[in-house]
């Protein structure tokens, strides 16, 4: 009896202690100054609207903070209403659907008190008690305040109400058992708000907030630990995500974001391209013509701020320094695969050039971009799949989605003779990967 | 919403109202009644609409309007004054390309840019230049062959 009580101590030990590695470090820990209350906090305000909006009314300040929060993409399905939910996303176990979140009363959220809101928002509470699933990334909301919470409510129940049932998940056991998510919460929400950290500057602790809070950034960029939840050893070291690849935004140098300058970072965020660096496309094209794009100035200027003080994480498989301009001459240059460039030549040479120098609009330059320098090349075989149209202030600039139109084999071929051509290293992609590829996108 | 644009065509000023978005194509088929660039797919997938923006083959189906402004943009009804678009059409004209005609006004503006980047093609650049202008008709073979004809009469 007594042996058996030992072995059951040992086994809850064991696993407090298995839990707490895999748990790591929260988002904010790298960040080891001391922290007060935010209404402690004097030196400047890290939540809330910009200087520009704080005298506006409730419904003005809750659509800014959810756009920076980026709501509207998760819970819009192309084509349908905005907020009417009904977004697929495709997981490794089952498919999940987001949620109506228009004051409709009988699909939506129109019977959710502040209360409700919430529970929902920074606990991952549904209002029949149910859990949500983590796709909902609560473990970042629970760092807004109550305020700011309550002020998105104010914005959303402003919409009219859609009368639209988002389909029913399709999550094989046992990843269909709700109520599991009490034990995963327990252990990986967080479940505090925002507290500045005194020995960093007003700017940080705005990015910090933006970042963390609202933007979650972490929720692509950075890896997963076994428990599916955010690992913060890695932070911002790069993940995959619905099918492509979120890179490296740490301060590392040679693969993250240590050697781009303000100037370029700024013109990532509010345009989504930057010279020298490519253009955003799938997740982050969308999250900047929804979100970031509509950043004050001095938002952006903050998030760049907080960015540039996350830890260097390099990225082992992404080569040092990206490629240089490949030769004008389709002659020139790698020329091995014969089915990809043929390809190339008919479908993409007439926008992309033969040079990655793109004739047409620096948006569509490939030289210096992650994806063509990526050895994986996820993100070429699918923007190849899927196209991007980019909502820009001068106007629309899209690229096809080849999808339908090429084979696997011929997509493989192709994405592995632009990044041979364009990049540090050509991948060997195969047909079997790119149908992978085409499972893992939302849609 | 529409805005002021002004574009160099041909070289000649040319202003007009449209939203930025506005695909090249579009101005230059309905607002300014520039009908040889033709329509085929509009996905950049066919060639039919190939126009020279700064001497450069593009496809004006899927190039917006706000990317071209102070570039210089040929048409077919003016590449004909280029060195390389009067050989091109000679040769076309002597091999009779043509046959149904509604990819030719793309082929040769994409032939044109060809031989003024590259004078003396030999078949992989051929490949490289033409693959993407596509041709119901299969005129291929006589393109080739007058692309060389254009090519040869250049070094005479």
């Amino acid at each position: 009896m007594r042996i058996l009580g030992s072995l059951v101590v040992i086994a809850i030990v064991v696993a407090g202690l298995a839990v707490w590695i895999i748990r790591g470090p929260g988002p904010l820990d790298f960040a080891a100054g001391p922290k007060v209350a935010l209404a402690d906090y004097r030196a400047g305000k890290p939540t809330g609207v910009p200087a520009k909006l704080e005298k506006a009314g409730i419904v003005e300040r809750g659509e800014y903070i959810a756009k920076a929060a980026d709501c509207m993409v998760c819970h819009t399905k192309p084509g349908e209403k905005d907020y009417s939910g009904g977004l697929a996303f495709k997981l490794p176990f089952g498919t999940l659907y987001s949620t109506n979140i228009t004051p409709d009363k009988d699909t939506g959220i129109g019977n959710y008190s502040d209360q409700d809101f919430l529970n929902a928002v920074q606990h991952g509470k549904r209002r029949d008690g149910a859990r949500l699933y983590p796709a909902m990334p609560y473990t970042s909301y629970t760092f807004m305040t109550d305020e700011d919470v309550l002020a998105v409510k104010a914005y959303l129940f402003s919409l009219p109400a859609v009368r639209a049932k988002a389909p029913d998940n399709t999550l094989s056991f046992p990843f269909n058992q709700r109520w599991a998510m009490i034990v995963w919460s327990a252990v990986f929400n967080p479940d505090t708000r925002f507290t500045p950290d005194t020995s960093k500057s007003p700017e940080w602790n705005r990015g910090a907030y933006l970042a963390e809070a609202l933007a979650h950034c972490g929720e692509c960029h950075t890896p997963r630990n076994l428990g599916f939840a955010l690992d913060n050893r890695k932070k911002f070291a790069g993940a995959i995500t619905a099918g492509w690849r979120a890179f490296n935004i740490s301060s590392d140098k040679a693969t993250g974001l240590g050697n781009w300058s303000d100037k370029d970072l700024i013109a990532y965020l509010s345009l989504g391209h930057a010279p020298g660096h490519g253009s955003a496309s799938g997740p982050m094209g969308e999250a900047v013509d929804h979100s970031f794009s509509q950043f004050a100035p001095e938002d952006i200027s903050s998030i760049i701020a907080y960015l540039r003080s996350v830890p260097p994480q390099p990225s082992p498989d992404l080569p040092a320094t990206t490629a240089p301009v490949a030769p004008a001459s389709h002659r020139e240059g790698v020329t091995a695969d014969a089915r990809g460039k043929k390809v190339f030549a008919s479908a993409c040479a007439s926008c992309h050039g033969w040079s990655g120098e793109s004739p047409v609009s620096p948006m569509a330059t490939l030289t210096g971009t992650w994806a063509v320098n990526d050895p994986a090349a996820t993100n070429v075989a699918q923007i190849v799949i899927s196209g991007t149209k980019r909502h820009t202030p001068d106007g629309a600039l899209s690229m096809p989605a080849f999808g339908n139109a090429y084979t696997d084999d011929e997509i493989a071929a192709v994405a592995n003779y632009v990044t041979a051509r364009f990049g540090a290293k050509g991948s060997k992609l195969t047909a079997k990967d790119v149908a992978e590829l085409r499972g893992q996108t939302a849609e | 919403m529409h805005m002021a644009t002004t574009l160099t065509i041909n070289g000649e000023t040319k202003s007009f109202d449209a939203p930025p978005d506005m695909p090249l194509l579009w101005v230059l088929r309905d607002i300014l009644g520039m009908t040889g660039t033709k329509f085929g797919c509009g996905i950049a997938q066919c060639g039919a609409c190939t126009v020279h923006v700064d001497g450069k083959a593009v496809r004006s189906c899927v190039l917006p309007v706000s990317a071209v402004a102070n570039r210089a943009i040929t048409t077919i009804e003016h590449v004909g004054s280029t060195p390389a678009g009067a050989k091109v059409q000679k040769a076309w004209l002597d091999a009779e390309v043509v046959q149904c005609g509604y990819c030719q006004s793309g082929q040769i503006m994409a032939a044109a840019a060809l031989l003024a980047a590259t004078p003396n093609p030999d078949d992989s650049d051929i490949d490289a230049a033409m693959a993407g202008n596509i041709c119901r008709c299969g005129t291929y073979v006589r393109i080739r062959e007058a692309i060389k004809h254009a090519a040869n009469g250049r070094q005479s």
